[in-house]
């Protein structure tokens, strides 16, 4: 019997299982989601003289709201419409979620790992591969609005893979810019060069603006939710979904915001960075409270791009390409020469 | 000579004033997220305290009524009709008499409230309510009993909290306690 939970808990905490479906992946992921939600919800009420959510829960101001939706998702019948591409209509959303998730497994929550394992700071290039597979997702929602075999969801997805052209080189120039000063590809490395408030961001801040604006342009959040507008084409590629297939397809979009938050937290406003671990501290400080700092800061990061649904309109998909290509993209060249200009200089 | 459509030329702004455009919408948004101006009415908690004067249900008192017609002659949704029924005259014993009293359909009221104007008597009067619940349509054409009973405002029975919408002239529309002053009246 201990022999069977020594073996549960090796696997719980193996970091690259922990990393990937505990925290700071799918399970911390669902609740600052479900947070997030609620705080979109919210802001926006206030912003525009409402309440927002609050009968279902008047002294958590409405917060099980979330919960009860996500139930209500849970239990709704998923319809297959008879002209879809079965197969992919099915996988699409799961492996949307997934490749949404994929980044967290190679982001580094702590500089030191309380556990034997090696894993992920092993890797030199995790700001690499961590970009490389967060521009994975996208494949998925343009296969979604394909396998629905719809009008709306082809237009959908027409929209997204022209948006995919728009944010993906900002967002990868972008944080790039942060890995030259520091002449490392490791996130590691790049939140230890920073401090309190020598922040990338503050150093560097075009290539932080584009990085944000980018966030926003991939996750369809406002003012840039072009490939789901609602008034225009029904839900864009999600039109055809039902159910808690609709809820998967919905969260991923969250997910993604908040791998690439998480990801923002640690390369521009320096991870971790009150706290400092040294090697050999135990789980608690070495591990959990660097997360939860982490977790903190992507969270008033996600929160930030979320007040600004309250704020803007939706832009039209010229006026989104004009401003990714015109001015996102020469503002991310010049937060990548300013990163060359730090690296020549030896600044951080 | 054809008319010629005017232009409009779509405005186009710069580099600058858009950055601008998008720090004002920022502030304003963050001004009205820090100190929210909240005007939505939780109804059965809360309802809008109407004043005196609404033009609300319509009540009739059957001791003042001449049994004249006039409010039915003037309702322009023939929602008002006249009931008739034979009862002992009370001046001379022994002889029936035929009475008529005005009973409403709310089904058809408009509310316009010509009615309670025209009433030489003012034996029809204006209650200051707007939402009561029927279950079912039959219920709505009153009888001349029901006719006579003031409706209540069921968030006024249950206790709710009155309250008014008034004016600031910084806020805009801002919901007040009717206790607390309530813009006059």
């Amino acid at each position: 019997m201990s022999g069977a939970i020594t073996w549960l808990g090796e696997w719980l905490f193996w970091p690259p299982f922990f990393q990937l479906v505990i925290a700071p992946g799918l399970v911390a992921a669902l609740v600052i989601v479900i947070f997030i939600l609620w705080f979109e919800r919210k802001a926006a009420a206030r912003v525009q003289m409402r309440v927002g959510p609050y009968n279902v829960s008047p002294r958590l101001g409405g917060a099980l709201q979330l919960i009860a939706d996500l139930v209500r998702y849970s239990f709704q019948e998923f319809i297959m419409p008879f002209t879809v591409d079965r197969a992919a209509f099915v996988a699409a959303p799961l492996l949307l979620l997934l490749a949404s998730m994929l980044p967290m497994a190679v982001i580094p929550v702590s500089p030191v790992l309380p556990y034997s394992y090696a894993w992920p700071n092993i890797m030199k290039y995790n700001l690499l591969l961590a970009l490389a597979l967060a521009t994975l997702s996208p494949i998925f929602t343009v296969v979604a609005g394909w396998a629905s075999n719809n009008k709306f969801s082809l237009i959908g997805a027409a929209r997204e893979s022209f948006m995919v052209t728009a944010y993906e080189l900002i967002f990868v120039l972008a944080l790039l810019s942060t890995a030259a000063p520091v002449h490392s590809y490791d996130l590691v490395k790049i939140v230890e060069a920073q401090s309190t408030w020598k922040l990338m961001a503050l150093l560097n801040p075009p290539a932080f603006l584009a990085a944000f604006i980018a966030t926003l342009l991939s996750t369809s959040g406002f003012p840039f939710e072009i490939p789901e507008s609602e008034h225009e084409v029904v839900a864009g590629p999600f039109t055809e979904y039902s159910g808690l297939m609709y809820g998967v397809e919905m969260g991923a979009a969250y997910i993604k915001r908040y791998a690439m938050s998480v990801l923002m937290a640690l390369a521009f406003f320096s991870g971790w960075k009150p706290l400092d671990p040294q090697p050999g501290a135990g789980v608690w400080s070495g591990y959990v409270a660097p997360l939860v700092v982490v977790l903190v800061k992507a969270t008033i990061i996600m929160a930030v791009m979320s007040f600004l649904r309250a704020v803007y309109g939706r832009y039209r998909l010229d006026q989104a390409l004009h401003l990714a290509w015109k001015i996102l993209l020469p503002l991310a060249l010049l937060g990548y020469a300013i990163g060359l200009v730090y690296g020549y200089l030896g600044v951080l | 000579m054809p008319a010629v459509p005017s232009r409009k030329r779509v405005p186009s702004y710069g580099f600058l004033s858009s950055i601008k455009g998008n720090l004002e919408a920022l502030t304003i948004g963050l001004k009205y997220f820090l100190n929210p101006n909240r005007s939505t009415l939780h109804y059965p908690r809360e309802y809008i305290k109407l004043r005196p004067g609404y033009r609300g249900y319509i009540v009739l008192n059957k001791a003042k009524c001449i049994m004249c017609e006039s409010c039915a002659r003037i309702c322009p949704a023939s929602a008002m009709k006249m009931v008739r029924f034979q009862a002992p005259d009370p001046k001379r014993p022994g002889k029936m008499k035929l009475y008529k009293y005005p009973v409403i359909n709310y089904q058809r009221c408009i509310f316009c409230g010509l009615c309670v104007d025209v009433c030489p008597t003012e034996a029809l009067r204006h209650v200051p309510a707007h939402d009561v619940v029927y279950m079912n349509l039959a219920e709505m054409e009153l009888d001349l009993e029901a006719f006579q009973q003031e409706p209540k405002s069921p968030a006024e029975e249950e206790g709710g909290i009155p309250v008014r919408y008034i004016f600031d002239s910084e806020k805009g529309l801002v919901k007040v306690r009717a206790s607390e002053g309530g813009g006059g009246q």
